[in-house]
């Protein structure tokens, strides 16, 4: 959008959202009051901010309680009613600050759909703490660390990135003494947990592996790579499993 | 306008939160209630006082008879000569003594027959109680106005101070109380703008395009709304006391108007710079105590050192309360207490300026 934020902050504030951390709405007021101020103070003209209010309250679910005061509103509600007001005026860049902080499941998971479908439609900055969110709703993650950006790239990169040697998990039946010490004596990094093997390695390759495992007798039913997840690539990059 | 949608929004606050409407309503008005059953009501004391007929015409010898001794204040007690009555203040034995002056009874008559009188008193009292004598002066000038069926004070010439109407207790305490009442203001008109910003509600309105002024009059505009029903409640309960307006009400109300406009501004400009209402509450409370006592809101200005009286006099509420009490007690004209009101807008103004300023500087920290 080409804006300076020091010297045009007004230009750029035409054209953001801005949900806080805080589930920061005008408790006395609706949802419709809400946000035809949000939209009025974004220049919209009345009739359309009503229209607008109306239309955002049937998108986040809240019509039924559109006249009510958000202070009698549950956690779930209100925080789709904070990004309602985010996403009032159509700004091409929108901020959600921790949107889905303290809500259970059910309403975490409903809010997650309705994030992931603006995908496409504007640029979306979120921040979260949970992993899972970051992971599901990011087309690209910054790893923020005591205030500077310790890593960026997409959710695949930094799992990668993070990733210093690979991991085969392997079900087998029939995995004797014997195999196993086969299997003991070719790899450095063995875990046998029952019929489950799980072999580690920096440069290992999936078909050797398995056609190695296959050669010890053993029967194998299924195996995949493990793929870290992005808590542990976090705790990864920002070195906190070590403080852990 | 901006501001405009912010003014509704925070008036719909206010207006819907009980516990901040039962603040801004019930505080002053249990002042109020509390100082006009303490001063309002009728009591049973008396005070003597002398009078000296040098007119010495039926007309005066009525007035005496019928006008004063009727007041259920005063008791009255005649005297041939000015000495006579002078001996008799000095004693204790009497608290005041009027002179009715000769021509007093023609100037009566001039009245009943619809002319313009000059009615001139002189009236000599006990200085060392002031509160007495005010009450005094009250009652003697209602009963000459009642006597003389005339609507606008008469004059009553004192040997020290020269009030020129009358002064109940309730006449003299209820604009102060008023003024404090919308001294009150500053912490309440502040809560709505620190509350939002303790609550990260502000962060969100700074992130849409709207200018510092429209914060600051946005914020104002809603309390404006509440400052009118004060001003309005007030006023009927200072007159349900007992309080007489002589002068003009809406002179009045203007005076009060420009009060509450400037603890409004003096508001904005302590919510800009608190960042919570613990922060916010104090400054509030130890800019409004002392200028209360300052401005003279319960206690006459006179009786106290001058230099507190100049401090005083740096302030707007100081002048409020002088000029409403001018416009209520002595019925005084705009151009007398138009110096007072200049000084009361321009620090409305100054305030909402630095309000203002404050804020966007804070905005951009």
């Amino acid at each position: 959008m080409g804006f300076d934020i020091n010297r045009e902050p007004r230009s750029v504030k035409t054209v953001i959202g801005v949900s806080p951390q805080e589930t920061t709405l005008s408790e006395h007021l609706s949802p419709l009051e809400n946000l035809e101020l949000i939209a009025g103070l974004r220049g919209i003209s009345p009739d359309r901010a009503r229209k607008w209010s109306k239309a955002m309250v049937e998108i986040m679910g809240l019509e039924e309680r559109s006249k009510d005061q958000v202070r009698k509103f549950s956690g779930g509600m209100k925080r789709r009613l904070s990004i309602a007001m985010a996403l009032i005026a159509d700004p091409a860049v929108v901020f959600l600050d921790e949107p889905t902080l303290g809500l259970d499941p059910q309403a975490r998971r409903a809010l997650w759909e309705y994030i992931a479908s603006l995908k496409g439609e504007k640029t979306i900055l979120l921040t979260t703490h949970y992993m899972e969110e970051a992971d599901f709703l990011s087309d690209n993650i910054a790893i923020i660390d005591s205030g500077k950006i310790a890593a960026l790239g997409t959710s695949m990169d930094l799992k990668t990135l993070s990733m210093e040697k690979r991991t085969i998990v392997i079900n087998a039946w029939n995995i004797t003494i014997k195999a196993i010490d086969l299997i003991r004596d070719k790899y450095k990094e063995v875990k046998i947990n029952g019929n489950s093997l799980s072999i580690s390695g920096k440069y290992l390759d999936f078909k050797e592996t398995t056609d190695f495992i296959h050669s010890t007798g053993a029967i194998i039913r299924s195996a995949y790579f493990k793929e870290p997840s992005l808590e542990e690539a976090y705790l990864k990059i920002t070195g906190k499993e070590l403080a852990g | 306008m901006r501001f405009t949608k912010l003014a509704i929004r925070n008036a719909r606050e206010t207006y819907r939160d009980p516990l901040a409407l039962g603040f801004l309503i019930a505080f002053p008005l249990l002042f109020m209630l509390l100082f006009g059953a303490a001063l309002g009501g009728n009591s049973d004391f008396s005070y003597t006082i002398g009078v000296v007929d040098k007119d010495k015409t039926g007309v005066s010898e009525q007035f005496v008879t019928q006008a004063l001794d009727s007041v259920p204040i005063l008791s009255i007690a005649t005297f041939e000569t000015d000495t006579l009555a002078g001996d008799s203040l000095k004693n204790g034995d009497i608290k005041a003594f009027i002179v009715l002056p000769s021509g007093f009874g023609e100037e009566i008559t001039k009245s009943w027959q619809q002319e313009n009188p000059d009615i001139v008193l002189d009236l000599v009292y006990d200085e060392s109680d002031l509160t007495v004598s005010s009450q005094i002066i009250s009652a003697i000038n209602i009963s000459v106005r009642e006597f003389a069926n005339i609507k606008i004070p008469i004059t009553i010439r004192t040997s020290h101070i020269n009030v020129e109407t009358e002064v109940s207790q309730m006449d003299f305490i209820a604009p102060g109380i008023i003024i404090f009442g919308l001294l009150i203001m500053v912490p309440t008109s502040a809560r709505i703008m620190v509350r939002d910003k303790e609550t990260g509600f502000m962060a969100r309105l700074l992130a849409t395009p709207t200018y510092p002024w429209e914060f600051i009059a946005g914020y104002s505009a809603s309390m404006l709304v509440v400052a009118i029903v004060q001003i309005i409640i007030f006023i009927l309960l200072a007159v349900a006391f007992g309080m007489n307006v002589v002068g003009s009400l809406s002179l009045a109300f203007l005076i009060f108007f420009l009060t509450a406009v400037c603890s409004i501004s003096i508001g904005m400009i302590v919510a800009a710079l608190s960042k919570s209402e613990n922060q916010a509450e104090p400054l509030c409370w130890i800019i409004a105590m002392p200028l209360a006592v300052l401005s003279g809101v319960w206690f006459s200005r006179e009786i106290m050192p001058e230099y507190i009286q100049f401090m005083g006099d740096l302030f707007p509420y100081s002048h409020a309360v002088s000029a409403a009490r001018m416009v209520i007690i002595r019925g005084a004209e705009f151009s007398a207490v138009s110096e007072s009101i200049i000084i009361i807008a321009i620090w409305a103004i100054i305030a909402f300026i630095t309000g203002i300023v404050l804020f966007r500087y804070k905005m951009r920290a």
